[in-house]
């Protein structure tokens, strides 16, 4: 009797550990993968577009669907707008009401477009006239990563380090406020974010040896509120008394002074160029440090707070609630800018409130947003630099063999400086419940110089070559779909060229990339299939959009110019000229025309009807 | 009377040559010392043996010939034994000094002792790159050409050079280490007492190998530990503007100084150059008169040296050396 | 043996004489070379501001690199590249990154020797920074004649040319393949 009990206990014990570790059924078309969802918080209408990510919460996603994965086939250029200016294209236009808004990369002209006429319109341009000195302090090229909408103004960074204010009504200037010195080497690229009622801005320079920072300023002034560094004393680094980080060595007293070499932290970078995410019920913002200065690890041993790290920060004040550091005493120039993307998504059966973060060390971390803790750290593409994550201690495990010394030459060493992801923006769709991001496929090859610092000039030190991961010019790049519940790719399109778009994901079940040879395409979000390509006139490091127009039909934007980064495949056959073209897609290609237009039969716009 | 005089001299001459700066027979720290004792046992056992064969030799010349030798040679067995005898000494006193030798090179790597202070040492043409270790990463800071070490305590140096092959030696405290680039070389030297011992390259390393030198300041452990906190004070607190903007303009970029953005590498560390006790590698004394002739004259006082000629004004000088002797 | 003794005599005095005769001579020249070959000096006059709208100028402009007779003017040039950050703007291999190409034959402000010189000395408009305070002139030349070694730049006779834009003329403006 006994025995019989036994044997049904056990055999009740093997299938209920076989049934928690089988595979999760696989999803059929209407099944999440990982479960997550998202607040919307911070979206305009439904067919806006009025901020760089749509959302507080980061997720790039439309709820439109009058084009969909059935005819996104017949998707056609609508019309196009060419800003006249040279360097990389990296911002998304925003669409608020009726007026499109974009700004060019330097020289910064900022265009109001009037959608209700035949497109392009322009309601006014607005010249900032920026110093052009900052052209030969900015690392990556002269972009605009962005600019941001709220209370009837268009805010965005000029490229000497300052931000401007613009009445979105009349292009007239409101303020302008000086940030920092350019002749320092100080730039700013990054796309203003507004949210909380206040702007919030950081610096560039993190080849340059910059003391980095993140600002918060009055949207109707332009009055600095608070400003947060990311090396210094605690008092810089507005670290007080409600800072909780959750590992243990990230607790103590100055920790942006003691873990550098003697004052070497004024130099230390750390600054913030990336995009930036707001959670209205915690009340935090959330942004990444860039690489410590200089870019020569072996001239500064220590961790290296606060680089390569994430701050959650108040926004009213700029204290610090929790910070997480990626990759401590970073080696190989990996940022810890990218984005956060916020999600809500249950982790080992407890729902969690969590940020996905593609970090350029290749790893994809899902952390618990309200604390710090890493939940997931899997990696999203081919590395070789970290031979595991040691959950308990939150750290990467470095490979000693990968350590740069100077002098010494690193034969391969992936990813690259600039990581298997930079900060082109991934997209979330609820649907599917997965994160949809550009990727690389390259490494470098690495020799360490010292270096002075000398104001103004980079503190820099990394001579490199990068090529294809197998080495014979393969694929530089690629498209991919992520689980962040299980760090799982779902699927992925290898491309031949590096995809440094943004990614935005619709209600009809498409995602939309860029690459940067120039081939613009709408995939299925639930499997991958290509289903929609166009090349066009540039490579495209843009972020795209996608917003109903005046005549209730819906468009997608993206802007074509290679630049940033890219350029490091600047010798490869087929990489395409520079540009600065807005190219914007409609079904058909239909749009509103104009009345003596020989082409069209009517003059009213035409309802739009899906096919 | 002629040999009396010829010992006495050469004994003036000695101990002459042990109280200078350079003089490794009067050694201040355990390394020195056991190799000095090492050097003098193996000159006393040459002497001895060249005194022995010397001796020996003479004697075979001057033997008379005994009569009865014919044409052939004498006894052959006891000029084997001679010959036995030779080897057997010269075997036994050469293994001896083969032990004695290796004894005390092991003893100079002697590890069991934990280093006091680890500093990096990077020779480059034709200075001294010092580089202050340590395990919290604040308390690393870089000096150049003086080299103050806690007395009575081993401290371990790791020799690198920037260019080409110099030699680290500190006669009175330790034996020669080459310092070869792309290598890491190891030394651990130790003052018995508080003093300053001199230094100097010692391997040929261009034009100026002559005029490279540096100092080794012993401190007790304590003073030792004040100035190290010294060191990591930025530059002093009321400094003059104009002076750290001529600074600046024409010394950054290749000097640093711990507290201004002045980070050049290329050139010694200038932190705390007030409180050095000579300029370029050991060869001027630090005054006020030295640093003006430095900065006028570079190449005449070093000629070669990568300091360049920097045709300052009068104005510029006096106002750059009033600020580098400020740098205490 | 007399004669014996004669002879070696003779060669130690010789050597003696010798020896001594070359410790002078090298005393007294050994450091001639090191004192530059005085295109240190800073009475070179050069002309000041931008390329563009240049009217003729006097010979001066037209002086050719003074380092050009220093065998070591290019390695010490290239040290300097480096330790200078210029590796960091121009690129390791002076193509070009946060800076322009420096080894093709397009040039934003003249790429005759003294136009190069004046561009690191005074600094340019889009970022350079300027080095005249910061370096010796001997070292700007240095700089010069390394990116002058780099193929790209155009002798110092076509100063005029340069100047009055008509280097197509001349073929001397050959199409770089990508500038940017």
């Amino acid at each position: 009797m006994r025995s019989l009990f036994g044997a049904v206990g056990l055999a009740f014990a093997w299938a209920s550990s076989a049934i928690a570790q089988a595979p999760p059924p696989a999803p059929s078309a209407h099944t999440s993968y990982s479960g997550a969802s998202a607040t919307f918080d911070g979206a305009g209408k439904r067919g806006e577009w009025t901020s760089q990510a749509r959302d507080y919460a980061n997720t790039r996603y439309s709820p439109l669907n009058q084009i969909n994965a059935g005819n996104v086939a017949t998707l056609k250029i609508a019309w196009t707008f060419s800003d006249g200016t040279q360097y990389g294209h990296e911002g998304a236009p925003l669409v608020v009401g009726d007026t499109m808004y974009l700004v060019t990369p330097y020289p910064n002209i900022a265009y109001a477009l009037d959608l209700t006429k035949p497109s392009p319109s322009i309601k006014w341009s607005f010249q900032p006239n920026p110093s052009p000195t900052a052209i030969g302090k900015a690392c990556c090229d002269a972009v605009l990563r962005g600019w941001a909408y709220a209370d009837g103004k268009l805010i965005y960074n000029l490229l000497d380090a300052h931000t401007v204010a613009v009445d979105a009504q009349t292009g007239k200037e409101l303020w302008r406020a000086k940030m920092d010195d350019v002749d320092k080497g100080v730039t700013m690229t990054m796309s203003a974010f507004a949210a909380d009622g206040k702007v919030f801005v950081g610096n560039s320079g993190g080849e340059m040896g910059v003391n980095g920072w993140l600002a918060a300023l009055d949207i109707g002034t332009g009055k600095e509120l608070w400003r947060a560094h990311a090396v210094g004393p605690d008092k810089d680094v507005l670290i007080g008394q409600g800072f909780n980080p959750f590992y243990p060595w990230m607790k103590g007293k100055d920790l942006g002074v003691t873990t550098w070499p003697a004052d070497m932290w004024h130099t230390g970078a750390g600054s913030s160029w990336g995009f930036i995410s707001y959670d209205p019920e915690q009340k935090l913002v959330f942004y990444g440090t860039s690489n410590p200065g200089p870019r020569v690890p072996a001239q500064r041993p220590g961790d290296n707070l606060w680089t390569s790290a994430m701050f959650a920060r108040d926004p009213a004040t700029g204290q610090a609630k929790w910070a997480y550091q990626f990759t401590p005493h970073d080696q190989w120039d990996y940022d810890g800018i990218n984005e956060a993307v916020l999600l809500d998504m249950p982790i080992d059966g407890k729902m969690q409130k969590t940020l996905v973060h593609f970090d350029r060390n290749t790893y994809a971390y899902t952390i618990d947003r309200t604390n710090g803790e890493v939940l997931v750290a899997k990696n999203f593409a081919y590395q070789n630099w970290s031979t595991g994550f040691d959950m308990k201690t939150g750290r990467p495990i470095v490979d000693p063999a990968l350590e740069p010394k100077p002098g010494v030459k690193l034969d391969r060493v992936c990813p690259p400086d600039i990581g298997q992801k930079d900060w082109e923006p991934p997209a979330f769709s609820p649907n599917t419940g997965l994160l949809y991001v550009g990727v690389f496929n390259i490494c470098m090859g690495l020799t360490d110089h010292e270096v002075s610092y000398i104001p103004g000039t980079p503190y820099d030190g990394m001579e490199m070559q990068r090529f294809s991961v197998d080495g014979k010019d393969g694929n530089w790049g690629g498209f991919i779909a992520w689980d962040p519940a299980h760090g799982k790719k779902v699927w992925e399109i290898p491309e031949k060229f590096m995809v440094m778009s943004g990614a935005i994901a619709t209600a009809g079940d498409l995602v939309f990339y860029g690459t940067t040879d120039g081939w613009f395409r709408a995939a299925d979000a639930w499997t991958g299939k290509i289903l929609w390509s166009q090349k066009l006139g540039s490579g495209v490091i843009g972020q795209p959009i996608t917003y109903t127009g005046p005549d209730g039909r819906q468009y997608v934007a993206v802007a074509t110019g290679v630049g940033g980064a890219a350029m490091v495949q600047k010798s490869r056959a087929g990489f395409p000229p520079r540009g600065n073209t807005l190219y914007v897609f409609s079904l058909n290609g239909d749009a509103i025309q104009a009345p003596e237009s020989p082409s069209s039969g009517s003059t009213a716009p035409a309802t739009a009807t899906p096919q | 009377m002629k040999r009396a005089v010829a010992g006495l001299f050469s004994l003036l001459m000695l101990s002459n040559c042990a109280r200078a700066p350079l003089g490794y027979l009067d050694g201040a720290g355990p390394a020195a010392r056991s190799i000095a004792s090492l050097g003098w046992g193996l000159l006393g056992i040459s002497v001895a043996v060249c005194l022995i064969t010397g001796a020996l030799l003479v004697f075979s010349i001057f033997r008379r010939r005994s009569q009865t030798d014919g044409l052939g040679g004498g006894d052959d067995r006891s000029a084997l034994r001679w010959i036995g005898v030779g080897l057997s000494i010269t075997t036994v006193l050469l293994l001896a000094s083969a032990v004695w030798t290796l004894w005390t090179v092991r003893g100079l790597s002697d590890t069991s002792r934990a280093a006091a202070v680890t500093i990096d040492v990077t020779g480059q043409q034709w200075w001294w790159e010092v580089r202050y270790r340590s395990d919290t990463p604040s308390r690393e800071f870089s000096t150049a050409n003086d080299l103050v070490i806690p007395a009575g305590v081993p401290v371990q140096l790791n020799l690198r050079s920037r260019d080409v092959v110099h030699s680290f030696w500190v006669p009175k405290l330790a034996g020669k280490m080459d310092m070869i680039p792309g290598q890491t070389n190891r030394i651990r030297i130790e003052a018995d007492r508080p003093g300053i011992y001199r230094g100097q390259c010692s391997e040929f390393c261009g034009m100026q190998h002559a005029q490279m030198a540096f100092f080794v300041i012993a401190l007790a452990p304590a003073d030792f530990q004040t100035w190290w906190n010294h060191q990591l004070e930025p530059a002093r607190s009321d400094p003059d503007a104009a002076a750290q903007q001529t600074f600046m303009e024409h010394c950054a970029a290749c000097h640093a100084i711990r507290g201004l953005s002045a980070g050049g590498i290329l050139g010694p560390n200038l932190s705390h150059f007030g409180s050095r006790r000579t300029i370029a590698a050991g060869i001027l004394p630090n005054d006020s008169r030295n640093i003006a002739l430095w900065l006028r004259d570079s190449q005449g006082v070093k000629p070669g040296s990568k300091m360049p000629e920097l045709h300052l004004a009068a104005n510029e000088v006096d106002t750059l050396t009033a600020y580098l002797e400020g740098l205490k | 043996m007399k004669l014996a003794r004669l002879i070696l005599g003779g060669i130690l005095i010789a050597a003696i004489a010798a020896g001594v005769t070359g410790w002078i001579l090298a005393s007294q020249n050994a450091y001639s070379h090191l004192m530059g070959a005085g295109y240190d000096s800073t009475s070179t006059m050069l002309p000041l501001g931008d390329v563009a709208g240049q009217s003729a100028s006097t010979p001066p402009a037209d002086v050719a690199n003074p380092a050009s007779s220093d065998p070591n003017a290019v390695a010490e040039g290239h040290k300097l590249f480096i330790s200078m950050n210029c590796a960091g703007c121009h690129g390791y291999d002076a193509k070009g990154g946060m800076g322009p190409d420096l080894t093709d034959t397009y040039w934003r402000y003249g790429g005759t020797p003294t136009q190069i010189y004046q561009s690191i000395a005074s600094g340019r408009p889009k970022g350079m920074p300027s080095w005249g305070k910061k370096l010796p002139a001997r070292s700007i030349w240095q700089l010069t004649a390394y990116i002058q070694s780099l193929g790209g730049s155009f002798p110092a006779n076509a100063y005029q040319a340069a100047v009055q834009g008509d280097l197509a003329d001349k073929g001397q403006n050959k199409g770089a393949s990508d500038q940017q």
